[in-house]
C-alpha cells in the first residue's frame, strides 16, 4: 500500500499540468495515423531531458496510456488502426459509427480502455514480483507455440470463410518475410529496392485499412444520390456505463487477455486486442453479431489493449529487460535520470517509480474524462461527405506512413498494399487476418530457429518444442482453438 | 456474386504462390529460405483450393467489381497513383498534397462545379487540411518531408 | 545576430576559397540510428546530439530517425544507397557491426561507402550467466565447453555483430567450440534469454550488463578489451584469464556521411561534432545512464576503421 503515500507527489500543480498536457497530447498523437504509441513516447523523451526525473516519468507515463486509447479514435472513425492495438476496435468500432453511432463506440472504447487499464495497472501495483517469474517463464518454444496459437485465431476472425481467412494469414506472413532475414542477414523476396527495409507493420496497418476505404468512396462515384448522410445519435454517457457493465463475459475476457499477453516479453500489445476479440466471441452467447458493429467487440478489443499497459512494464522495473519497443523507449527515459530497473527499484527510488505508476492511474482516468468529452463531437466525422473524407484519408495516409521512418519506401509499399487489399476484399478476404499474419510470422519464425539452435544444442528438437507444461498447455488450447474453428465451420455450413 | 471474376482472381492469387513457393525452394542460402518455404508450401495449398473452389463455383463470399464501380475509381486511383509515386517527391510533400488533395475534391464532390461558391468551398476545405497537416507534422512533429522544388 | 555571424562567416569563407559550408547547416539536420528506439545505439545517440542546436556546436538541432532490422543492415543499406549525400543526414555507425556484416557480403556498403565524423563511445562486450549459475570465472566456461563440447549455449544480438566476434574470439581463443545464439531483437532480447535461463551464458554490452549486474540478475565474468572498464574495476579482462581476446569486438558508435558529402561539410562536421561530444551536459548524462564514453577525432576513427578491417578480414576468413 505503499503507493498510495506517493500520489501528493502527482496532485503537485507541475505533475497536474504535465498530466493532462501529457494525457491530451497523448489522445492527439494516438489519433493521428502512422504515429503509434512507440513513435509517440520516443517523440516526447527530448522534453524530458529538461525536467526532473519524476515529472519527465509522469510526463511519459500519461502519454503512454492515452495513446493507446488513442488509436481507437482514428480505428473507430477514419478505420486507421493508430496502432497494431487498435486492430481489433476497427472491426465494430467503424461498423458501428458508420451506422451513426459513433459516439457510442468511442464512449465504450473509453470506458473500457479505463477499467481494463486501471486493472493491469493494479496488477503492476500489487503483483510485481510474481508477474515478473511469469514473464520470464516464456523462452523461444512457448513464444513459438504462443504465435502458432494465434495463428489458429487467423481462422476464426474471418467469420465467413476460414479458408480465406487462412489464406490471408498465409499472405501477411508471406509479406513479413520480405527483406533482410533478421538472423542470418539474408535479402529475401526483395524485388525492389523499396523493400529493402521489408515490410513495415504501422504503413501495412495504413495501406490494409485506409486505401480500401479510399478507393471504396472513389468507387462510389461523384453523382452517386443513393449515399444518404449518416445521422450521427446521440449517445448519453450513463448508457454507455451500463452497456460495459452489462457486458460482464467481454469485459472480464479482454481484461485477462489483455494483462496476460501484455505481460509476455516480444509479443506485447500487438496481438491482445485480436486476440482478445477472438476470445469474446468464443465465449459470447451473441457470436453471429460480432463484426456487425456489435459492442462486445469494442468493449473486448480496447480493454485488452489498456490492460496491457501495466503488466508490459513489468519485466522493465524489475529486470531491466524492456518486453515491449515502448518499453524500450521508457527505458531510455529511466536511464537519462540515472534510474536502473531492476529488483530493487522500488527500494532505491520509490519516490519516482510510485509517482509514475500513480500518473498511468489518474492518466486513465483524465484520458477517459476527456476522451468522452470529444466524443459525441469526435463522431461527427462519419458526416464529413465522401469527397472530402477520401481526399484526407489518403493525405493522411500517405504523410502518416512517410513519418514513421521518414522513408518514401514505406509510403510505396502502404499504397501497393493499400490496392492489392481493395481488390481483395471485393473477392472475400478480409485485413485484420492477413495483419495478423504480418504481425505473427517474424515472431513465429525468430522464435523457432533460436529454439531449434538452442534444442540442437541440447536435447534435440523434439524434447525442446514438444516437453514441459507450458509447451504442452499452449499445445493444448492450440489444438482446442482449431478444433473449435472447425467445428463452427461444419456447423455453420449446415445451417445454410 | 460474379464468378468469372472469383476464377480470375483466385487464380492470380495461385499463380502468385506458386511463384513464392518456387522462389522459396530456389534461392540460397536454405537455412534462411526454411521459414518462407513452410509458408509458402501452406499458402500455394490454400490458394489452389481456393482456385478449384472458384472453378466449381462454390465461392460463398465476395461480391466482386462491378464495370460501374471500376469506371467510378479510375480516375481517383490515376490521381492518387501521382501523387504518391511521383509528385510527393518530385514537388515536395506540401504543394503534391495541395494538389492531389483538391483534384480528388473537385473530382468526387457531388455539388455543381459551375457555382463559384463551391469552388470558394473546396478551396477552404483544401487550405484547411493542408494548413493542419503542416502544423502538424512540420511544427509538432518536425518531419522533415520531401521537399521538392518548393516547400 | 545568427544572420550577421553566418554573412561573415560566408564572406571569409569566400575569402579562403570554400563558401559552401559557411551556411551549412540551415535546417535541422537527421540522424540515422539502424537500431530501434530505446536500444543502446538510439539511446546515446539522443543524449550526445541534444545539445547540436546549440550556439557553440551545429547551432541547428539533430532529429533521430529509427531504421531497425537485421543487424543494422536495413538502415545502412538505405544509408548508402538513398540518403541524400548533402550533409543533412548523418547515420550512427557501430563498429564492429557494418564492417563484419560488409566482409560477410549480402549488403551494398563497406568501409569505404561512408565517411566517418567523429566517435562519441566505446562498449566493450562482457561475458555473462544467470546469477545462480555454477561458473564463476572464463576458466569454468572454458572447462565446461571443453567437457560438453557444442553444448555450452550463449546468446547474443545477432550474427556478425559486436557479439558475435566476441564469441568467435573467445571460441578462437580458448580452443572449443560452443553454441552461440543470434536473438532477434538486440541485446536486451539476449539478455532477457540469460536472465529467464533460456541459455547458460550470453555475451552482452557492458553497459548493459552494468545495469542488470547492479540489479542482482547476472553475474559479469570478463570482459572483451584491453583494460578494465571504470565501470567495472573488479571484472577482469578476457586476457587477465588466459584467453587471448582483443579489443576487436568493442562496439564503437560515432556519426557518419555517406560518401560524397561535400568535403567541407565533412570538415565543418568533423570540426564541431567532437566538441559537441564534450559538452558537460552529454557527459553527465552518458554516466548516469551507464554508457562509457569515447571520443575520437575523425582521423583517429579512420584508422580505426582500417585497422578492424584487417582484424575483421582475418578472423572471419573461415566462415
Amino acid at each position: 500500500m505503499e503507493f498510495i503515500y506517493y500520489f501528493g507527489e502527482v496532485f503537485t500543480p507541475v505533475s497536474m499540468l504535465l498530466l493532462i498536457g501529457g494525457t491530451i497530447g497523448g489522445l492527439i498523437l494516438g489519433a493521428t495515423p502512422g504515429l503509434s504509441p512507440t513513435m509517440a513516447v520516443a517523440l516526447l523523451i527530448p522534453f524530458t531531458f529538461h525536467l526532473t526525473a519524476v515529472h519527465g516519468l509522469i510526463l511519459l507515463g500519461a502519454a503512454y496510456t492515452s495513446t493507446v486509447a488513442g488509436g481507437a479514435v482514428s480505428a473507430i472513425l477514419l478505420k486507421i488502426p493508430g496502432a497494431p492495438a487498435n486492430i481489433a476496435t476497427t472491426l465494430d468500432g467503424h461498423t458501428m459509427a458508420q451506422k451513426g453511432d459513433g459516439a457510442k463506440a468511442l464512449q465504450l472504447s473509453f470506458i473500457s480502455s479505463l477499467i481494463g487499464g486501471v486493472f493491469g495497472v493494479i496488477l503492476l501495483i500489487f503483483l510485481t514480483p510474481v508477474l515478473a517469474q511469469w514473464a520470464l517463464a516464456f523462452g523461444p518454444s512457448h513464444l513459438f507455440w504462443l504465435a502458432i496459437l494465434g495463428v489458429t485465431v487467423i481462422g476464426s476472425l474471418d467469420s465467413n470463410s476460414v479458408v480465406k481467412g487462412l489464406l490471408s494469414g498465409c499472405i501477411g506472413m508471406w509479406l513479413a518475410t520480405i527483406g533482410f532475414d533478421d538472423m542470418l542477414g539474408v535479402k529475401r523476396f526483395v524485388f525492389h529496392p523499396s523493400l529493402g527495409g521489408g515490410v513495415n507493420i504501422i504503413p501495412a496497418l495504413i495501406g490494409l485499412f485506409a486505401i480500401p476505404q479510399v478507393i471504396t468512396m472513389f468507387a462510389k462515384g461523384r453523382f452517386d444520390t443513393s449515399v444518404e448522410q449518416i445521422k450521427v445519435k446521440k449517445h448519453p454517457i450513463g448508457a454507455a456505463i451500463k452497456e460495459v457493465l452489462s457486458r460482464k463475459i467481454a469485459l472480464v475476457v479482454g481484461t485477462i487477455t489483455g494483462s496476460i499477453i501484455g505481460l509476455i516479453p516480444g509479443v506485447g500489445g500487438q496481438i491482445a486486442g485480436l486476440v482478445a476479440y477472438d476470445q469474446a466471441r468464443k465465449f459470447s452467447p451473441e457470436r453471429a453479431k460480432f463484426g456487425t458493429g456489435h459492442s462486445e467487440g469494442i468493449i473486448a478489443a480496447e480493454a485488452a489493449n489498456n490492460a496491457m499497459v501495466g503488466p508490459s512494464l513489468v519485466p522493465l522495473l524489475t529486470l531491466s529487460i524492456p518486453g515491449s519497443p515502448t518499453a524500450a523507449v521508457l527505458l531510455g527515459g529511466l536511464l537519462i535520470h540515472g534510474i536502473f530497473p531492476g529488483t530493487d527499484l522500488f527500494e532505491n527510488h520509490p519516490d519516482v517509480v510510485w509517482p509514475f505508476i500513480n500518473s498511468m492511474l489518474i492518466g486513465q482516468v483524465l484520458m477517459c474524462i476527456f476522451g468522452i468529452y470529444i466524443a459525441s463531437f469526435a463522431a461527427r466525422v462519419s458526416q464529413v461527405p465522401q469527397s472530402v473524407m477520401a481526399a484526407t484519408v489518403l493525405g493522411l495516409a500517405v504523410f502518416g506512413s512517410y513519418a514513421v521512418q521518414q522513408s518514401m519506401g514505406d509510403v510505396y509499399v502502404m499504397a501497393v498494399l493499400g490496392c492489392m487489399m481493395y481488390f481483395l476484399e471485393r473477392f472475400g478476404f478480409t485485413a485484420a487476418p492477413l495483419v495478423l499474419g504480418l504481425i505473427l510470422g517474424p515472431i513465429a519464425e525468430s522464435n523457432f530457429v533460436q529454439g531449434s539452435m538452442i534444442a540442437n544444442a541440447q536435447n534435440g528438437a523434439f524434447t525442446y518444442f514438444f516437453t514441459g507444461g507450458l509447451n504442452m498447455l499452449l499445445i493444448a488450447v492450440a489444438v482446442v482453438s482449431i478444433a473449435y474453428s472447425a467445428w463452427s465451420e461444419l456447423s455453420t455450413r449446415e445451417d445454410a | 456474386m460474379n464468378y468469372l471474376q472469383h476464377r480470375i482472381s483466385s487464380g492470380v492469387i495461385a499463380v502468385i504462390a506458386v511463384w513464392v513457393c518456387w522462389i522459396s525452394y530456389t534461392q540460397k542460402p536454405a537455412e534462411a529460405f526454411l521459414f518462407p518455404r513452410v509458408i509458402a508450401t501452406i499458402f500455394m495449398t490454400l490458394a489452389i483450393w481456393t482456385f478449384i473452389k472458384a472453378l466449381l463455383g462454390r465461392t460463398k463470399t465476395g461480391n466482386g467489381l462491378s464495370l460501374q464501380a471500376a469506371k467510378n475509381m479510375a480516375p481517383g486511383i490515376v490521381i492518387a497513383g501521382i501523387y504518391i509515386f511521383w509528385a510527393a517527391k518530385a514537388l515536395g510533400f506540401y504543394v503534391s498534397g495541395t494538389i492531389a488533395f483538391f483534384m480528388l475534391l473537385s473530382f468526387y464532390d457531388p455539388a455543381s462545379n459551375n457555382e463559384p461558391k463551391t469552388w470558394i468551398k473546396r478551396v477552404i476545405i483544401t487550405v484547411g487540411f493542408i494548413t493542419i497537416m503542416y502544423a502538424l507534422f512540420a511544427l509538432v512533429l518536425q518531419v522533415y518531408t520531401p521537399r521538392g522544388m518548393f516547400i | 545576430m545568427k544572420k550577421i555571424l553566418a554573412a561573415l562567416a560566408v564572406s571569409l569563407m569566400g575569402l579562403t576559397g570554400t563558401a559552401y559550408a559557411g551556411n551549412y547547416p540551415e535546417r535541422p539536420i537527421l540522424m540515422m540510428v539502424s537500431y530501434g528506439a530505446g536500444g543502446a545505439t538510439d539511446f546515446q545517440a539522443r543524449i550526445v546530439t541534444m545539445t547540436a542546436g546549440n550556439e557553440d556546436a551545429l547551432g541547428m538541432p539533430i532529429a533521430i530517425i529509427n531504421k531497425p532490422g537485421a543487424g543494422g543492415r536495413v538502415g545502412w543499406n538505405w544509408f548508402s544507397g538513398e540518403a541524400d549525400k548533402d550533409g543533412y543526414t548523418l547515420a550512427a555507425y557501430n563498429v564492429p557491426h557494418f564492417i563484419a556484416q560488409s566482409i560477410k557480403g549480402g549488403v551494398d556498403y563497406s568501409t569505404d561507402s561512408f565517411e566517418p565524423i567523429a566517435n562519441w563511445g566505446a562498449d566493450p562486450a562482457v561475458f555473462i550467466v544467470g546469477k545462480d549459475s555454477e561458473f564463476n570465472s572464463m576458466a569454468d566456461v572454458v572447462a565446461f565447453a571443453k567437457a560438453n563440447p557444442g553444448k555450452l549455449t550463449f546468446s547474443g544480438a545477432g550474427l556478425f555483430v559486436g557479439h558475435h566476434i566476441a564469441a568467435l574470439q573467445i571460441e578462437q581463443a580458448a580452443g572449443v567450440k560452443m553454441a552461440y545464439i543470434p536473438t532477434k531483437g538486440g541485446g536486451a532480447a539476449a539478455m532477457k534469454a540469460v536472465i529467464a535461463g533460456d541459455v547458460l551464458g550470453g555475451v552482452n554490452n557492458l553497459s548493459d550488463a552494468f545495469r542488470a549486474a547492479a540489479a542482482g540478475n547476472i553475474k559479469i565474468l570478463g570482459i572483451a578489451d584491453l583494460e578494465r572498464s571504470t565501470f567495472l574495476p573488479d571484472v577482469p579482462t578476457m586476457k587477465e584469464q588466459g584467453l587471448d581476446v582483443d579489443n576487436a569486438s568493442v562496439n564503437f558508435r560515432g556519426i557518419m556521411v555517406p560518401k560524397g558529402t561535400p568535403q567541407d561539410v565533412i570538415d565543418k562536421l568533423a570540426a564541431t561534432v567532437p566538441e559537441m561530444f564534450k559538452n558537460k551536459r552529454v557527459a553527465k548524462r552518458m554516466k548516469a545512464g551507464g554508457s562509457p564514453m569515447h571520443i575520437m577525432t575523425r582521423d583517429e576513427v579512420k584508422a580505426m576503421w582500417a585497422a578492424r578491417q584487417a582484424t575483421l578480414e582475418e578472423l572471419l576468413k573461415g566462415l
